[in-house]
């Protein structure tokens, strides 16, 4: 049957796909899964007229575009959801702000050619590598934590520690991490984010000396390689610009210094969090910390630290039994998905037993699949490790509020504040 | 080069047989998808990044086709049910006339 194509407009006030669009505000993380659940049921897709997108809420398909990457375009997936003022591209463009899209949001061939540079070094095998360098920089975090009494988990550990493993792999050793982190969180808020336009404006110039940290990192490359991503990266474009171009290697060093880290920062912060919610849960993996690994994919599925992440249609198509035109943008709902009772029993409750936690989205689907998530899980998993066995009765300090930090497509704790011995 | 179809089939962790049919050019993983073949997890559609595809190969058609790359062979160390001779990634395994009448065997998990 061919139906005819919807329009927002089209959908009368009052049924649940009208009503869902009304009631959800893609901002704001407080009661999102719970509403969630609730369209799960009867709205498989809806418009969001706050951010012009359609909303996609079921596991199946979720997965089913995220697969069809011939007709659904990753271009839109790092677009500022509001759009950047014409003077601030353009002062961009004048100070040699050149970053390109070369990963999340970029699609085939230029995707397929340099993914293949790209899994050269961000690969299982060569992350496996890291381990003994993840875990003694864990030890290292969790050991200058012990004998206090109270602290933020955050602000000790999940916020920097990732950063430091990112610059593992780029071989970076004399920054503080935060001043990657905020610089980081500049970069979210300015493309998943909702910034006033005065936000924008100031941001450029620390967007430009982020950008230009990067392209310094592959320039001392060129001179000094080592065992590191950008020098892999060099080493495989051969001085070849139909392999990778140099500002291709700076592009791409640029994504890593936010994506190594920004996403595992608040995974880790986010399955914590969940944990010391359930005491029972924190002792038993005390107990048998066998059960550790499946409870990091449960985290992930669970309380995804990547909520949502876009796709645009290249074509007309019909998904959930609605007609929609080329050009549409679709907001997946990664949360949803992963709590979809159609392959979860009882989706919303939290289990690190669950036997299928694993077959979550939270690192995608498809040929944009996360390439770091092994040292994502390795490094979860072991600050898990480190935390049970060093603090067998951390408990969460009751009464103190739990901000949730989030911008369109990302979700974490600001704060974690734990007494250490219970 | 005219594309042609290639019939082999699937064969379940419990014994289950699926006869599927693809097109030469096409890979095992993504008639895998097309047909809805349950087990072959493939997370990452192929771009050798996850180890969730892999299946065993009836030892006759794994020496009939090209051998798998070095990168494939490297992402075979970390599958998660045991590897065996005839182990392969199937989003690497790409459709030609000779693999026709191929048992391509699912593995208890792929994680």
């Amino acid at each position: 049957m061919t139906q005819a194509q919807l329009q927002h407009s089209d959908i009368p006030a009052g049924v649940p796909m009208h009503d869902a669009g009304e009631r959800f505000h893609p901002f704001e993380h407080e009661g999102m899964h719970q509403l969630l659940a609730e369209f799960r049921q009867d709205v498989p897709i809806f418009y969001s007229p706050l951010i012009d997108y359609w909303v996609v809420t079921r596991r199946a398909d979720v997965i089913s575009v995220l697969r069809d990457h011939e007709r659904f375009s990753a271009v839109v997936a790092t677009q500022p959801v509001v759009p950047w003022p014409p003077e601030l591209l353009q002062y961009l463009v004048d100070q040699g702000f050149t970053n390109e899209s070369v990963q999340v949001a970029c699609d085939p061939p230029r995707h397929t050619r340099i993914r293949s540079h790209v899994q050269g070094f961000l690969n299982p095998k060569k992350l496996q590598s890291f381990e003994a360098e993840v875990r003694a920089l864990v030890q290292s975090y969790v050991a200058a934590i012990n004998g206090k009494d109270t602290v933020d988990l955050v602000d000790a550990i999940t916020y920097e520690l990732p950063a430091l493993i990112a610059f593992l792999l780029l071989g970076v050793k004399d920054i503080d991490p935060r001043r990657i982190k905020s610089w980081t969180e500049l970069r979210v808020k300015l493309m998943h984010g909702h910034p006033t336009r005065e936000e924008q404006m100031a941001a450029a110039d620390d967007l430009l000396d982020f950008w230009r940290f990067s392209c310094d990192l592959v320039e001392q490359r060129k001179v000094n390689p080592g065992d590191d991503y950008p020098s892999w990266l060099l080493a495989s474009r051969g001085g070849d610009d139909t392999r990778l171009t140099e500002n291709e290697i700076k592009s791409l060093t640029f994504a890593l210094l936010l994506a190594a880290h920004e996403t595992t920062s608040n995974a880790s912060a986010n399955v914590l969090l969940e944990l010391l919610r359930r005491p029972e849960d924190w002792q038993a993996l005390v107990e048998d910390p066998s059960l550790i690994p499946n409870t990091v994919e449960e985290g992930l599925r669970y309380v995804s630290s990547v909520v949502a992440w876009r796709r645009m249609a290249k074509e007309d198509f019909e998904l959930a039994g609605v007609s929609l035109p080329k050009g549409t943008k679709l907001l997946l709902s990664l949360a949803s998905a992963s709590r979809d009772e159609g392959t979860y029993e009882n989706g919303d409750n939290f289990d690190i037993r669950r036997k299928n936690a694993r077959s979550h989205v939270a690192f995608g689907n498809g040929i944009h699949f996360c390439m770091g998530a092994p040292i994502a899980r390795m490094q979860i998993r072991m600050m898990i490790e480190e935390l049970t066995s060093a603090f067998p009765n951390m408990t969460l300090i009751p009464d103190e509020e739990i901000e949730i930090a989030g911008v369109l497509t990302f979700r974490g704790p600001t704060r974690l504040p734990v007494r250490l011995n219970g | 080069m005219e594309k042609q179809k290639v019939r082999f089939e699937f064969v379940t962790f419990t014994g289950e047989r699926q006869e599927v049919e693809g097109m030469t050019g096409d890979t095992v993983m993504q008639v895998a998808y097309d047909n809805g073949v349950e087990g072959v997890a493939a997370e990452c559609g192929g771009s050798m990044s996850c180890g969730t595809c892999h299946v065993f190969l009836d030892e006759a058609s794994f020496d009939r086709i090209d051998a798998p790359s070095e990168g494939e062979v490297d992402m075979l160390d970390i599958v998660a049910s045991e590897r065996r001779p005839t182990s392969r990634l199937s989003c690497q395994i790409k459709l030609e006339e000779n693999f026709t009448g191929a048992k391509v065997m699912i593995p208890e998990m792929q994680y």
